[in-house]
């Protein structure tokens, strides 16, 4: 459990909070490369960390995310003209460039140079992997760009996908690193998913369900390896990275692509999902991409044109009772996204963790939270940098693999755990 | 028309939440493996805990003790901060869960005696190895690897800042 100024202190991320601050130190996924197809496509409304922005792409490609407010009366600049290397309030015509500086108020002759007194914030906005990303902290302590690995392989071996989600971002994260809830929870779909099954380490997951657990503090964040018992004295480990302040990967499964997500706060009672689907030596493959696209393996499926779910909090996530109680889903819920977001955002828009009763086994989730605290004091009150800015810390790899017994795991999988360009994922 | 889901997840909805508590007092044993940890637990243990009980050894004696509640097959014998010794199996057998701690690099066999006891009563066991000032990565896999088998969880964590977190987050404050 945490005291209610703890869950105060690590849910909350608006400006000027210390979680605010913290999350305000990373480069963060804000919007698919796909949301600005093009130079002067329709500008996008977007909310992160608490803050109303607006984001397009000029008539030259470049990118801005600007402060969504026009500076002159205040209307939302969404219904802006995106043209000629600005956008254009429809009001009265003022004009802003992807810096957020005003390049022309049509009202004010040219000479007097009261445009260039008119600047709205703006926030550096970059594109890596098929992914938008932001850094909204200040610019001296601008990290370099995100190295993660899905981001930094080429665009035909990885695929990412995002979906709304109705509650604060840190129960959603908690699910990530969560590793005992996976023989419940999602047990139907080890068998059944496209992007799942046929993995020879399915039998050691569904062959021993209660793993035992090992949490050991990484550079950037956690490593949580989960052991079950294999043939011929080994065991099968199963390592989920943690990467501050809010990225997780899920251990792969044979020769599928990797996958795991980013957990990014929109407001406090809300996030983005983000799921991320990469392979590191080769392209994806049609049926595979076809699959993410349908909703498979993490992935969801979204109502056409939107970023929500189909299955969502309005239709009770299409609750199938058949379904749960023939066994073929655990909880009543399709697709292992959906399974997890419906129980999270049924906790409500911030989960009340002074009720919770934590386990043993719920480590993970107590040692993420205490690094996060941690993090956030120490940048409040020394100016450490925190945990998971530093691109070295991107580079940790989730794995799937059998040990001999006597074998150390940081010894055994040391190599495994290390993103590699050009070299196969460690997977059973 | 909303869904009952849609209704029961709004801000204004949680504020419904029954208020009743929903657990009761934890017990927990927290037992120090070695000279090293004892120092810690010790620190730990000064801030008062109603939840908790701390043991800073393990000791073996030959005669029974006519308290226990084990057949007197394993005399091991924990001795708390007080100087008192007490019997590592009703102690377990009345807890809710335990948790060892270790040193990295220390011997933290003792573990095995008490991993047979929180077996005898179905307890889970949580692990913590504690990393020194100036040791190896060796030195935390040797206290792996006697824990390993033993644990449900297994934690490595930066000094006696975590076990106070751990402790409180299980409700043993
Ligand atoms: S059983 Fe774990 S949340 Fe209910
Ligand atoms: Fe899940």
């Amino acid at each position: 459990m945490l005291k209610k100024e703890q869950n105060d202190y690590i849910t909350q991320t608006g400006p000027g909070t210390p979680m605010g601050e913290l999350f305000r130190c990373y480069w963060l996924p804000v919007l698919l490369s796909e949301e600005l197809p093009e130079p002067d496509c329709p500008p996008v409304r977007v909310k992160i960390l608490s803050e109303r922005m607006v984001a397009f792409r000029d008539t030259e490609g470049k990118l801005g995310l600007i402060d969504e407010f026009c500076a002159h009366r205040g209307p939302s600049l969404w219904f802006g003209r995106n043209e000629e290397c600005g956008l254009r309030c429809p009001y009265h015509g003022w004009k802003f460039d992807v810096n957020g500086q005003c390049v022309e108020v049509p009202s004010e002759p040219v000479e007097s140079g009261y445009a260039k007194k008119i600047k709205l914030k703006s926030y550096p906005l970059i594109e890596k992997g098929g992914v938008l990303w932001t850094y909204m902290g200040p610019p001296e302590r601008r990290p370099p760009e995100p190295e993660y690995e899905f981001c930094a392989v080429p665009l035909k071996q990885t695929y990412s996908s995002k979906r709304l989600q109705e509650c604060n971002w840190l129960q959603a994260m908690e699910g990530g690193i969560d590793s005992s809830h996976v023989s419940f929870l999602h047990r139907g779909d080890l068998h059944n998913d496209p992007l799942f099954k046929g993995a020879a380490g399915n039998k050691y997951n569904l062959g021993d369900l209660s793993p035992v657990f090992e949490v050991v503090e990484s550079p950037g964040g956690l490593l949580i390896g989960a052991r079950r018992n294999a043939e011929d004295d080994q065991y099968y480990w199963r390592i989920t990275p943690f990467v501050m302040p809010c990225y997780t990967g899920v251990p792969p499964r044979g020769d599928h692509p990797m996958h795991g997500h980013f957990w990014v706060p929109i407001d406090d009672h809300s996030c983005w999902a983000w799921s991320y689907d990469y392979h590191p030596t080769r392209d994806l493959t049609d049926d595979e991409v076809a699959a993410m696209k349908d909703g498979k393996g993490v992935h969801v499926k979204n109502i056409p044109g939107t970023y929500i779910p189909l299955a969502n909090k309005t239709n009770d996530y299409l609750m199938d009772r058949a379904a749960q109680k023939a066994g073929r889903t655990f909880s009543g819920i399709a697709g292992i996204g959906m399974q997890d977001a419906s129980l999270q955002e049924s906790m409500g828009p911030v989960c009340d963790r002074t009720k919770e009763n934590l386990v043993g086994t719920d480590n993970g989730i107590i040692m993420a939270r205490h690094r996060l605290m941690r993090a956030a004091k120490a940048l409040a009150e020394k100016g450490t940098i925190p945990p998971g800015v530093d691109v070295e810390h991107h580079k940790v790899r989730q794995a799937a693999l059998l040990l001999k017994r006597d074998v150390p795991y940081a010894e055994g999988a040391k190599e495994a755990l290390k993103a590699k360009k050009g070299v196969r994922q460690t997977s059973v | 028309m909303l869904s009952e889901s849609a209704r029961m997840s709004t801000a204004h909805e949680a504020g419904f939440r029954i208020q009743e508590p929903n657990s009761k007092q934890r017990s927990i044993k927290v037992i120090a493996l070695d000279p090293s940890s004892a120092v810690l637990v010790d620190q730990i243990a000064k801030d008062g805990w109603s939840g908790a009980s701390f043991f800073t050894s393990l000791s073996f004696a030959t005669q029974k003790n006519p308290d226990s509640a084990s057949d007197g097959s394993v005399q091991a014998w924990l001795n708390d901060l007080a100087g008192r010794a007490l019997d590592l199996m009703s102690e377990v057998s009345t807890c809710d869960f335990v948790v060892v701690v270790t040193c990295a690099g220390e011997d933290a066999r003792a573990v095995t005696i008490i991993a047979d006891a929180c077996a005898l009563y179905h307890k889970s066991l949580v692990s913590l190895v504690v990393p020194q000032e100036g040791m190896s990565e060796q030195d935390v896999e040797i206290s792996l690897k006697h824990l390993r088998p033993h644990s449900r969880m297994l934690v490595v964590a930066q000094g006696i800042d975590y076990i106070e977190v751990m402790l409180s987050a299980l409700r043993a404050g």
